[in-house]
């Protein structure tokens, strides 16, 4: 028993950790008013990216780099599509998350990937990133134009801040790391590449930060709370439990939903969130 | 005294719009100065230009002497031309020392931006906590926030755009007294914004009066009267009513209270409201009588805004029942009160408007309609109450969004007075408007009185209240303080109520 909690566990850090890099991520977005759907297609494409780099280069830290670089191109084209041609940010992630699902699954048809040796140790990244990614948010001039920017970018933009400029720069830091969070799923876990391998980990992301209610110690503890979840189905045959495990895949969204029921009355999401 | 900004035929066009014609203004140091116009006159126009928040189509700025460049609202910080909005620019979720640094460049030094509030707080006595949260503070609070924001920066000149809407009466003459303060401080200069006659004559040293973007007088306000004002910025004679309102001259009612002992049309008992587990409405109880203008009288922030919602419909009270002729209304039901015959003219048009749909259409949303609505009779309708109302309108077709503030709001109430109501809800009617379309309206409110609708008009006006309702009732802190006869409703009186007895 006490041997598949430790597996239970483990496990669990491991699913949990693309969670959290690329919560680091959409939590910055978010904070600067926008509601960004694309770290799906983010983290996707970036998995794919880092497999077929480490694959041609033979080294998982390129891959890792490679896949940072991906999802900075999507953040790039999703913040230039939404706020500098003003197109509405739902429908650029949308087409984004479906451009990023129909290309990894053709590419993979026309590559051969070298299964990887993976290089879990980059976990450790997270303890140097969750904090940064707090002080630059709440603690450096470029944060609070940020926050401004996606409590009410009106105000901000009359006190001279450039508010798209500011989200653009948001989508970047966002792709960064959830480009990190799908190429650490891809080289430093599962060590290969498959069709949808991301599987909607992206929306989870998404859930995460609303579990969070826009805090980033809480959006951390939803994404542990999902990973665990995640690692709970995954051994629920080996433990002998035959618990439907739709259920358990369904839970962390069922969690962020009573999570927005209960700060209804009290909502602290960003402003620019709020509207429409 | 040397001119410190002199803007030089200014001109700026919006598609067909002139919005400033070839406009010359002179501002010296150590003054206020007084930028007088009715809506759309414009004065924001302009002092947009100077912020470098629009770009001009022709004109020069001279700042201390040297022709300036104003690319952008940081390039106009850079000079020293700071501005309080009509609409406050402050982030409401930030605290008060994060609002004022919002601009800055560099890093974020919390310690020093706390002491800089409390410096400058302390020279023109704006007292005010750095460390609380902007959605926390009053009106009046953060209007000094603003404020605060902009002294900071050591502007040369410094606009104040309606700096008033929000205020009371103690708090602007609080505020007039700081900007004396602060023009008094070196080299320095306040451009105060407004359409109110009263603070103009009152606050400023020299006018200058805009008319459909067009400079129509400029010179010393001691050497002017408010009358000759208001023609200037009217262009026309306006009705005594209206003047007296601009002017803040009290005229007795029209009626006397002789309609009270009928049978009251709105019955309001014990409402309670709720908002974040403070009580904004505590116990509220009100009767209108049919025929009869109620006015709520009361500064802002007492909870006569969640009042006019209830009526509206768009708050569910936590508590207390609601009558309208005789009959209880269930408030859980969407649109109960419409059918009880309430209209309302809600404080914020737009609210009561959709903006992007047409005239006709909007004018169209109260009455009864079947699936596959003619339009053709739509259009029919909607033009005899264009005409009835004199509504200025480009077309039927329109955007109500292209219309003016005092259109729109002619609009709201051609429609809530078209569905033939038995109670008419109306707040801050004229907020924003000018002087000829306060009379506009003042004259409609008696009219529809005069048929029988019961109204209540909500306002923070005094001089608004005193000139239509035939009685006075004020609310302070979410319930009646005390109702009185128009005719003993002096403003001391009345004072006293509002001071929470």
């Amino acid at each position: 028993m006490l041997e598949s909690v430790d597996t239970i566990l483990s496990s669990g850090v491991r699913l949990t950790a693309p969670l959290a890099f690329a919560a680091c991520g959409e939590y910055v977005a978010e904070r600067a008013g926008t509601m960004n759907i694309s770290v799906e297609a983010m983290m996707l494409s970036a998995a794919y990216g880092s497999v077929a780099t480490a694959s041609a280069t033979g080294s998982a830290t390129t891959g890792l780099l490679a896949g940072v670089l991906v999802g900075m191109v999507v953040g790039w084209v999703h913040g230039n599509l939404s706020h500098r041609l003003a197109l509405n940010t739902f429908v650029v992630g949308l087409v984004l998350n479906a451009l990023a699902l129909g290309l990894t699954s053709y590419l993979i048809t026309v590559s051969t990937l070298d299964s990887q040796r993976p290089s879990q140790a980059s976990i450790l990244l997270l303890l140097g990133i969750a904090p940064l990614t707090w002080w630059l948010v709440e603690r450096s001039r470029w944060g609070l134009e940020l926050r401004a920017s996606g409590e009410d970018p009106r105000s901000a933009a009359v006190t001279g801040i450039r508010v798209d400029a500011r989200r653009r720069q948001a989508l970047l830091w966002c792709g960064a790391l959830a480009g990190l969070g799908g190429a650490y799923l891809a080289v430093g876990e599962v060590g290969s590449f498959n069709q949808n391998m991301t599987a909607g980990r992206g929306y989870l992301v998404i859930a995460a930060v609303i579990f969070g209610a826009w805090r980033l110690g809480r959006t951390l503890l939803g994404c542990a709370v999902f990973g665990l979840a995640d690692a709970l189905r995954l051994a629920l045959p080996a433990l002998g439990v035959t618990l439907n495990s739709q259920v358990l895949v369904a839970a962390p969204y069922l969690l962020a939903l009573l999570a927005m029921l209960s700060f209804r009355t009290s909502s602290r999401a960003p402003r620019a969130l709020r509207q429409g | 005294m040397t001119e410190l900004l002199q803007l030089r035929g200014i001109s700026k066009r919006f598609g067909p719009v002139v919005a400033c014609d070839a406009v010359d203004l002179t501002v010296r140091e150590g003054e206020v100065h007084g930028l007088l116009g009715e809506n759309g006159a414009g004065k924001s126009t302009l002092m947009n230009v100077l912020l470098g928040l629009t770009q001009r189509d022709a004109g020069t700025i001279i700042h201390r002497g040297k022709t300036v460049h104003v690319g952008g609202p940081r390039n106009a910080i850079g000079l020293g031309f700071g501005m309080v909005h009509q609409q406050l620019s402050l982030v409401e979720p930030l605290t008060v020392w994060e609002n004022v640094i919002l601009g800055d460049r560099g890093r974020v030094d919390r310690a020093k931006a706390c002491a800089d509030v409390e410096a400058v707080a302390a020279r023109y006595g704006l007292p005010v906590d750095p460390l609380s949260r902007v959605d926390r503070l009053s009106a009046g609070e953060r209007q000094r926030v603003e404020l605060i924001k902009c002294l900071r920066r050591d502007p040369s000149v410094l606009v104040l755009d309606e700096p008033t809407s929000l205020l009371t009466e103690a708090e602007s003459a609080e505020l007039f007294a700081v900007l004396r303060r602060v023009v008094r401080a070196e080299r320095r200069a306040v451009i105060l914004i407004s359409h109110r006659l009263a603070e103009i004559t009152a606050a400023t040293d020299r006018v200058t009066v805009l008319r459909r973007g067009r400079v129509v007088h400029t010179g010393r306000t001691a050497e002017t009267t408010p009358p000759e004002l208001a023609r200037w910025m009217v262009g026309r004679e306006v009705a005594v009513e209206a003047e007296a309102a601009a002017l803040g001259v009290l005229v007795a009612p029209a009626q006397a209270a002789a309609t009270t002992t009928a049978a009251p049309v709105l019955r309001v008992r014990d409402l309670r409201v709720l908002v974040g587990g403070t009580p904004r409405l505590d116990g509220l109880s009100l009767d209108v009588a049919p025929g009869e203008i109620l006015g709520l009288y009361g500064v802002e922030g007492n909870g006569q805004d969640v009042l006019g919602d209830v009526l509206a419909g768009l708050v569910t009270p936590d508590g207390g029942t609601v009558e309208v002729g005789g009959q209880p209304i269930d408030l859980t039901r969407p649109g109960a009160l419409h059918l009880a015959g309430v209209g309302v003219v809600p404080e914020d048009r737009r609210t009561a408007l959709v903006l992007d749909m047409t005239v006709a259409e909007n004018l169209a949303m109260k009455a009864p309609m079947s699936a596959f609505p003619n339009r053709r009779r739509m259009r029919a309708a909607a033009g005899r109450l264009v005409e009835e109302y004199g509504i200025a309108v480009p077309s039927l077709d329109a955007p109500a969004r292209a219309l003016s503030g005092g259109n729109q709001q002619r609009l709201v109430l051609a429609r809530e007075l078209s569905a033939a109501p038995r109670v008419l809800v109306a707040a801050q009617p004229t907020q924003g408007l000018d002087v000829g379309a306060i009379g506009d309206v003042h004259r409609r409110f008696q009219r529809v009185a005069d048929q029988g609708v019961g109204v209540l008009l909500i306002s923070t006006a005094l001089e608004e209240v005193l000139a239509l309702a035939s009685r006075v009732a004020v609310i302070s802190s979410g319930r009646i303080a005390g109702i009185l006869p128009a005719e003993e409703a002096t403003g001391e009186r009345l004072g006293l109520l509002v001071g929470g007895a």
